[in-house]
């Protein structure tokens, strides 16, 4: 038997062999409505309360091991254990035992209906949301009933978890270090199983459909969160070849891990800066870890979704000064909020734009709704306070909409500076470059900020025109396009013309055939996923500032695609053949012998 | 959990404002249940008609008191006075959410 390979989208790279547990499969279909007899009452209630009570100590302990940068976790875990002490459930249910004659997990799953019923009656989405956790709660007394020690506790060794999605309401009741990857039925490359398992360094795969069907607790699979392949019951030959790719790797990941505190510098003593993109406060850990010297784009968007109420600027504000703190001395560039209209329509109305990636969205969007962007610009502001912070405005496309943008700032700032607020009066200011029309005026643009940032993904999309989500069209989406380099390299003469600093954003940053042409540019910074730091700041300190000019200046001189991909491959495998044999044996070579 | 009067003892109470801009959320839900359960008197809150025990999250939560809503604190038992003071102070810090 060679196994079953099912696919998925990989989330966090990396390569794990385990045993399978599904977690938060609903208990409900095994519950069963028993008599208890009057002389037993007594023990079933006791038994309720022990299992209430083992579940409460096992929560507390995990609590003591979560990290204290995961502050939204730890309160989380802080509001579960309060349910466990809530009279509500623990007392009602030992209530219905008693007047009932039922058995615990019956009254247990009676008490829950209870309050199934008030929270459904409540308005405020919120607050009904909060069943969940209540539903979470229940789900692990109703294991602890059930004699079942599930929850990894008595269980030896470390497993994968397989689940239909998981919420961190889930993760947050699992013992870290037993987990050695998450596969998931749900999910998209955003999706919170992702940023959790990169930031707890473990490879995942997300958007399984078949994940269910295919896998069952117990099994042997292989998650390879490097192409999104999970194998299941593996053959011999494939469970050999896989333990030495997951060997390779973890040894290619320790030993650039070891180096990625080491500044991002050639051998011929050129520095550029490399930063890191977040899209939430809990990734600080890491950045840090990963060699991250800064924050160089911070994704406001998620604030602002899944949710049916704006967030406050006071709500904002913590959120921010928080991170500004933790980073200080280091950047922290917040990108104003870069969300289309779509996302608050329970707030400005359906707009049913034909085509929203060039419609109302990110800064003209902003600028529309002077009262939101407001109330963003005051909370950096009020953050800036705390720490390196510097703002950026997303989608610019001329000059009009950049003195817009700092108007608002300026007004917001007059208005802090009445009410005796703290911030930085000297908070740098920047625009992401990302349509082609910035790049054209990217000179006068230079005039009226401190930095650019190149969006690469959105120049890219916009600049060939192609949507790369689009399998009938993606395979024009070429970063190396000469069309593409053209504009990146004019962006940053543009710059640095005027003197000001110019980063670079997008995928592009991470790509190691791309890195060596950015440097010949002269990019001051790149900005990239944590996990991907180590991996370029090796590439950089193994570059020579000479040869990366010559590779540009021969690229440039290119007109296809083509002709420069094979350029840059052959010069690449030149200067560091280790690092691209490794990722090649890992990508290749994906159907082993049966 | 009703907190009926007990011989000898009064029932105190005070009022006091849901100030935080989201009501009495999780967190602030969660805050004052865990104030509460450190006391050996009975503890409600009152909203309107509702009556629930403010040692109980879910209750606290169920209550759905939004921004500017008027409660009644209500305590019996050995430590009342305080529990109040205590639980009073919550509510003025809109339990250290925001500035």
């Amino acid at each position: 038997m060679s196994g079953r390979t099912i696919t998925g989208i990989p989330v966090a790279s990396g390569i794990a062999i385990g045993k399978a547990i599904f977690v938060n499969r609903s208990h409900k279909a095994t519950l069963l409505r028993q008599t208890v007899a009057s002389s037993l009452v007594e023990k079933e209630v006791e038994r309720l309360e022990n299992a209430f009570a083992v579940t409460e100590a096992e929560l507390a302990d995990i609590r003591s091991q979560v990290p204290d940068e995961l502050k939204d976790y730890k309160m989380l875990i802080d509001t579960h254990l309060l349910m466990l002490k809530d009279p509500q459930l623990k007392g009602t249910a030992g209530e219905y035992i008693r007047t009932l004659s039922l058995n615990a997990e019956w009254a247990l799953e009676k008490a829950v209906a209870d309050q199934e019923a008030k929270f459904g009656a409540i308005d405020d989405p919120y607050i009904r949301e909060r069943m969940q956790d209540v539903r979470v709660v229940s789900d692990r007394v109703q294991s602890k009933l059930a004699g079942r020690s599930n929850d990894f506790k008595a269980m030896q060794g470390r497993f994968i978890i397989m689940a239909h999605d998981l919420s961190p309401a889930d993760t947050v009741a699992m013992e870290v270090d037993k987990i050695m990857a998450f596969a998931t039925v749900q999910g998209g490359k955003t999706s919170h199983t992702g940023i959790m398992a990169r930031t707890l360094g473990i490879p995942a795969v997300v958007g399984v459909p078949d994940l269910q069907k295919k896998v069952s607790d117990g099994d042997l699979v292989i998650i390879d969160g490097i192409s999104g392949k999970i194998i299941v019951n593996p053959g011999e030959d494939v469970l050999a070849d896989y333990n030495e790719r997951a060997a390779k790797f973890e040894e290619y990941s320790r030993k650039i891990k070891r180096r990625c505190q080491l500044p991002a510098e050639t051998l011929d003593g050129f520095r550029v800066q490399v930063f890191a993109n977040i899209e939430l406060v809990e990734e600080v850990a890491a950045v840090l870890d990963n060699g991250g010297e800064g924050i160089g784009l911070y994704r406001t968007e998620y604030a602002y979704m899944n949710r049916t109420t704006l967030p406050t600027e006071d709500e904002l504000t913590e959120k921010y000064s928080e991170l500004a703190s933790i980073m200080s001395p280091r950047k922290v560039v917040f990108r104003t909020l870069d969300l289309g209209a779509d996302k608050f329509m329970a707030h400005y109305g359906e707009l049913n734009e034909p085509n929203p990636a060039m419609g109302l969205r990110a800064i003209r969007f902003c600028l529309k709704h002077p009262q939101l962007f407001k109330s963003q610009l005051r909370a950096i502001l009020r953050a800036s306070a705390h720490g390196n912070v510097a703002i950026m405005f997303p989608m610019i496309s001329g000059i009009k909409e950049v003195r817009q943008a700092k108007a608002w700032l300026a007004q917001a700032k007059a208005e802090l500076r009445r009410e005796g607020v703290e911030y930085d009066p000297d908070m740098p200011i920047g625009i992401m470059i990302e349509l082609p029309a910035a790049v054209m005026v990217a000179e006068f643009l230079a005039q009226e900020v401190d930095f650019f940032s190149i969006g690469t993904n959105d120049l890219i999309q916009y600049s060939i025109g192609v949507d790369r989500t689009n399998r009938h069209v993606s395979y024009l989406y070429q970063p190396l396009h000469p069309a593409t380099l053209k504009s990146i390299k004019l962006v940053v003469d543009a710059a640095h013309q005027a003197g000001i600093e110019v980063s670079l954003c997008g995928e592009v940053a991470s790509d190691p055939f791309c890195v060596p042409l950015l440097m010949g540019m002269g990019i001051d910074s790149l900005s990239l996923t944590p996990q991907a730091i180590p991996g370029i700041k090796r590439i950089i300190r193994q570059t020579q500032m000479r040869e990366c000019r010559n590779l540009l200046r021969e690229v440039m001189q290119c007109r296809t695609v083509h002709r420069i991909n094979s350029l840059v491959m052959d010069s690449i495998f030149k200067s560091y053949p280790e690092e691209l044999t490794f990722f090649a044996s890992l990508l290749e070579n994906d159907e082993a012998p049966a | 959990m009703k907190n009926d009067e007990q011989a000898g003892e009064e029932l105190l109470s005070r009022q006091v404002v849901v100030a935080n801009p989201h009501g009495l959320h999780a967190r602030p839900a969660g805050k004052l249940a865990q104030e509460a359960l450190g006391f050996k008197s009975s503890i409600s809150i009152v909203l309107d008609d509702q009556e629930v025990d403010a040692k109980s999250i879910l209750d606290i939560l169920t209550l759905a008191a939004g921004q500017g809503c008027i409660l009644e604190i209500r305590a019996t038992g050995e430590d009342a006075e305080q529990a109040l003071d205590v639980l009073e102070r919550l509510f003025a810090n809109r339990f250290e959410e925001e500035k």
